[in-house]
């Protein structure tokens, strides 16, 4: 991929977060899914087996099942920003959606895209940054040209 | 612009001319000209971004490395030292920090870069007391630099 | 975040300053390279070739530039007009007789980045043919960079005493004619 044809950002936390304190960034997740279609089964076996634990243990996070006439099961995550994040559990275990829907209470909410350099700071410098009269001491008055001395 | 691409494939059953052709114009779509719209044409320019794109990534690693050494050897010149005697006498202090970090700390540390310039000149010092031991000439040799100094 | 504003930070670190350098008895190459390296930005730190953090480079006394060797008379400086027969050939010193701060300003322009940014770059380059400079300028000077090299005294400026002081290597006789 192209460097100006993918779309990148810089390395970010929301709001510092897990400096001092973690605040879950998903907020609402809901779990969709037929209730005698086949490619559902594994998410009626999670519904059965984990999705009340992962509500005990996620209690900043509201958990919706809604029941509907699909083929195609899907988790839809929405996190603290804004962002909306669909994604299909056709035909996948238990296991499988279990692990799907802790990547997805791990995450951010931001945007998964090239990130252009793999460090960040907020502060980068602490003996303040290089200018002009770091190393040099300022003269002091106006610079007077050489000529003037060697005429006068 | 929305693109469901991976359910449009499923509906469609097997390869689909438009589909396809959307996945090269894709990347082409930020190209000057017509090359962002008419397939035929982005294609031999997709494939050369790509082409560029790879040769970029070896490229970039070098770019990067000239640039930290000419601003290590620009703030290495502002306390009196020349970029090769900086980081050669670092190397025998074994200062095991790479050019990245030393051009980092010229900009944003210069105090602290000011302080590993000083430890290259006084290694460098040591160096040439070394080299011309205690200002004696050894036995049946005339005229050495030790006469200058 | 820092309580204080970064701008006045971006400020500090992009400052332009101004260098003033005198050029008598000078030669210009060595005076180009100085002015070459400020005016693109390379003795700072934060050097990047796209930011344009070159400074200004005041050259003063180019008039009084000093060539080794017989360089006067043989360097030729070459042109052409675009025209048939516009092919212009003229010695250092011609060249220099007709524009005192030529030769300084082409040396420097031979030494700067072959790109869209060595206008810029020369604009940035300020040339006096004597010493004096307009108020406006030296109200901005910042700093006076060295001479690269010493300028060696003439014999007239030696006094009598260190004349007679210097080493011989042999005192001529009483009747020896100089040639």
């Amino acid at each position: 991929m192209t460097g100006r044809g993918t779309p990148s950002r810089f390395l970010q936390s929301v709001l510092q977060n897990g400096v001092g304190r973690y605040v879950c960034q998903l907020k609402r997740i809901s779990l969709i899914f037929s209730k005698n279609a086949q490619s559902s089964l594994g998410a009626r076996n999670f519904i059965e087996e984990g999705v009340v634990d992962f509500a005990k243990k996620n209690p900043g996070t509201v958990v919706y099942i809604s029941p509907e006439p699909c083929r195609i099961p899907r988790i839809v995550a929405e996190y603290l920003n804004g962002t909306v994040k669909e994604e299909a559990i056709t035909s996948k275990t238990s296991q499988q959606i279990s692990e799907l829907v802790t990547k997805l209470t791990d995450q951010s909410g931001l945007d998964i895209i090239r990130i252009r350099k793999p460090y960040h700071t907020d502060s980068p410098s602490i003996q303040g940054q290089w200018h002009p009269f770091t190393n040099r001491p300022p003269a002091a008055g106006v610079i007077r040209p050489p000529s003037d001395e060697t005429s006068a | 612009m929305v693109f469901l691409t991976f359910p449009c494939l499923i509906r469609n059953r097997g390869p689909d001319r438009y589909w396809r052709v959307q996945e090269v114009l894709k990347n082409a779509r930020h190209f000057r000209g017509r090359k962002n719209r008419c397939y035929s044409l982005a294609v031999r320019a997709v494939r050369r971004a790509f082409v560029y794109a790879t040769k970029g990534r070896h490229l970039k690693k070098r770019d990067m490395r000239s640039l930290w050494i000419s601003r290590i050897a620009a703030g290495s010149r502002e306390h009196g030292l020349k970029y090769p005697v900086l980081v050669g006498n670092l190397v025998k202090c074994s200062v095991q920090l790479n050019r990245k970090v030393l051009s980092d700390l010229a900009i944003n540390e210069p105090r602290t870069f000011q302080s590993l310039a000083k430890l290259a000149r006084a290694r460098q010092e040591e160096g040439f007391r070394a080299a011309l031991g205690d200002g004696s000439e050894p036995p049946g040799v005339l005229s050495r630099v030790v006469l200058l100094q | 975040m820092s309580s204080f504003s970064r701008s006045a930070q971006q400020w500090a670190t992009f400052a332009r300053s101004w260098f003033v350098i005198d050029a008598r008895m000078q030669p210009p190459g060595k005076i180009a390279t100085m002015c070459a390296i400020r005016l693109q930005g390379k003795h700072k730190p934060i050097y990047h070739a796209l930011s344009d953090c070159g400074d200004h480079v005041v050259v003063m006394n180019t008039r009084h530039i000093a060539l080794s060797g017989n360089k006067w008379e043989q360097k030729i400086y070459s042109s052409h007009t675009g025209y048939p027969g516009g092919f212009k050939q003229v010695t250092a010193a011609q060249l220099h007789h007709k524009d005192p701060q030529a030769l300084v300003r082409l040396a420097v322009y031979g030494m700067l980045p072959k790109n869209l940014l060595r206008r810029t770059m020369m604009q940035r380059l300020h040339l006096f043919a004597e010493g004096e400079l307009p108020e406006e300028i030296v109200r901005n000077l910042t700093e006076e960079l060295p001479q690269p090299r010493i300028i060696p005294r003439a014999l007239p400026e030696y006094t009598q005493e260190e004349r007679d002081a210097f080493p011989r290597l042999w005192t001529p006789p009483e009747d020896f004619r100089l040639k």
